[in-house]
């Protein structure tokens, strides 16, 4: 019973498949992932994919280097908790993703942390999508 | 058994207030027979009063309904598998998955015409205007626009009044609770399924549509794809679409747009 009872949770706290309107891989590689420590300064909330961008600080020089960051799209964002004021400007963040295959400052996001709580991000990332 | 007896309900609490928004808009709608308007003809929408539209995102156009990795073939060999392509297609096709679909119009807001209307995610809504003879397909995703499928009869146009377009031209009939759209008249700018990616079509594209609701929450999606620029003869593929309670979101692909550029398929750099 308490196999079935956590299979069940389990299934509740993932059925939220998240679509791309766009191929992963084309973009982004799994095989090279990232994990960012920064200051959100910028979210936007809207479809297809929400966005937000970090300033990453280099501890050794003390230069800042924003960061874009893909997620899905906010319907799945909300079915995992999410508001549009989830992020505020300001925030102290750590992101883990997968970088973008063009080089840029870009990577997708699979999972973003706030204040010790994990909230997910919504990615398409192994949906194959 | 006794602990846990007592333990599920705050476990289930617990779930509720950790989720409350996964639970209640993540939920499977109640499952019920086909909805039909007074008349009987089938309604492919809410029921009045109602809310939903079809979860599209799901289904892959291939005649022998490959195994697939989303966009991409598990087993490349499946290639031949998926249409009976003509060499010069084959070859195409190969090369848009062997480049991960970086070259795909439709992330640069290009409509989801041809059968990828029904597989493109962020919704798809079927709107009956009987006073109209005429029916609405809706495309929640892409750039959020419609195709018009023709219920009085009308002939398709033929000779120089053929305007390729990328919705074509449709025509539709009942045959009892299956509708039934015919349409030519495609234009060669888009990539006609998102599974897999990079399917080829001709302006000689001619699409047989069959789509019925064989219960309250599935859209069943057939099309035969006969098109003797591409293939070497007519070819079928079918998937089932999912109801959802939730309304269709906005979104339009020419607002900030960011995938042009980031599309690269390939290594980095």
């Amino acid at each position: 019973m308490r196999v079935r009872l956590i299979v069940a949770l389990s299934v509740l706290l993932t059925a939220t498949s998240a679509l791309a309107h766009h191929s992963f891989s084309s973009e982004y590689d799994s095989n090279k992932p990232i994990t960012l420590k920064g200051v959100v300064t910028k979210v936007e909330w809207q479809n297809p994919h929400a966005y937000f961008y970090v300033n990453v600080k280099d501890e050794a020089t003390g230069a800042l280097t924003n960061w874009a960051l893909e997620m899905g799209a906010p319907s799945g964002l909300q079915r995992l908790g999410w508001t549009r004021n989830t992020l505020q400007v300001g925030d102290q963040v750590t992101v883990e993703g997968s970088r973008a295959r063009n080089g840029s400052n870009l990577a997708n996001a699979r999972n973003v942390f706030k204040d010790g709580k994990k909230l997910g991000a919504a990615s398409s990332e192994g949906q194959g999508n | 058994m006794r602990l846990i007896a007592r333990l599920v309900p705050v476990l289930l609490l617990g779930a509720s207030l950790a989720v409350p928004i996964a639970a209640q808009r993540a939920a499977k709608p109640a499952a019920g027979p086909t909805p039909h308007w007074p008349d009987r003809r089938v309604n492919f929408g809410p029921l009045p009063g109602g809310k939903g539209h079809w979860n599209t995102g799901v289904g892959n156009l291939s005649e022998a309904n490959v195994k697939m990795d989303g966009a991409f073939l598990v087993d490349p060999k499946d290639i031949d598998r998926i249409a009976p392509f003509q060499p010069w297609a084959k070859a195409l096709v190969q090369y848009r998955l062997d480049t991960r679909g970086k070259d795909d119009p439709h992330p640069r807001c290009i409509p989801p015409a041809g059968p990828r209307q029904f597989n493109t995610p962020y919704g798809l809504e079927i709107v009956d205007q009987p006073e109209l003879k005429r029916m609405l397909v809706l495309s929640g995703g892409g750039s959020r626009s419609w195709r018009v499928i023709y219920m009085d009869g009308r002939p398709h146009p033929a000779g120089d009044d053929v305007n390729p377009t990328y919705y074509g031209h449709s025509v539709g009939h009942w045959e009892k609770d299956t509708l039934v759209v015919d349409t030519v008249g495609f234009n060669e700018r888009f990539w006609m399924t998102r599974r897999p990616t990079g399917m080829v079509h001709t302006d000689m594209l001619h699409l047989i549509e069959h789509i019925s609701r064989p219960d309250f929450n599935t859209l069943r999606y057939e099309v035969t794809i006969d098109d003797p620029g591409a293939y070497t003869r007519p070819w079928t593929a079918s998937w089932n679409i999912p109801w959802t309670t939730e309304e269709v979101e906005e979104y339009f692909c020419q607002d900030n747009n960011k995938d042009t550029g980031q599309l690269v398929g390939g290594d980095t750099p």
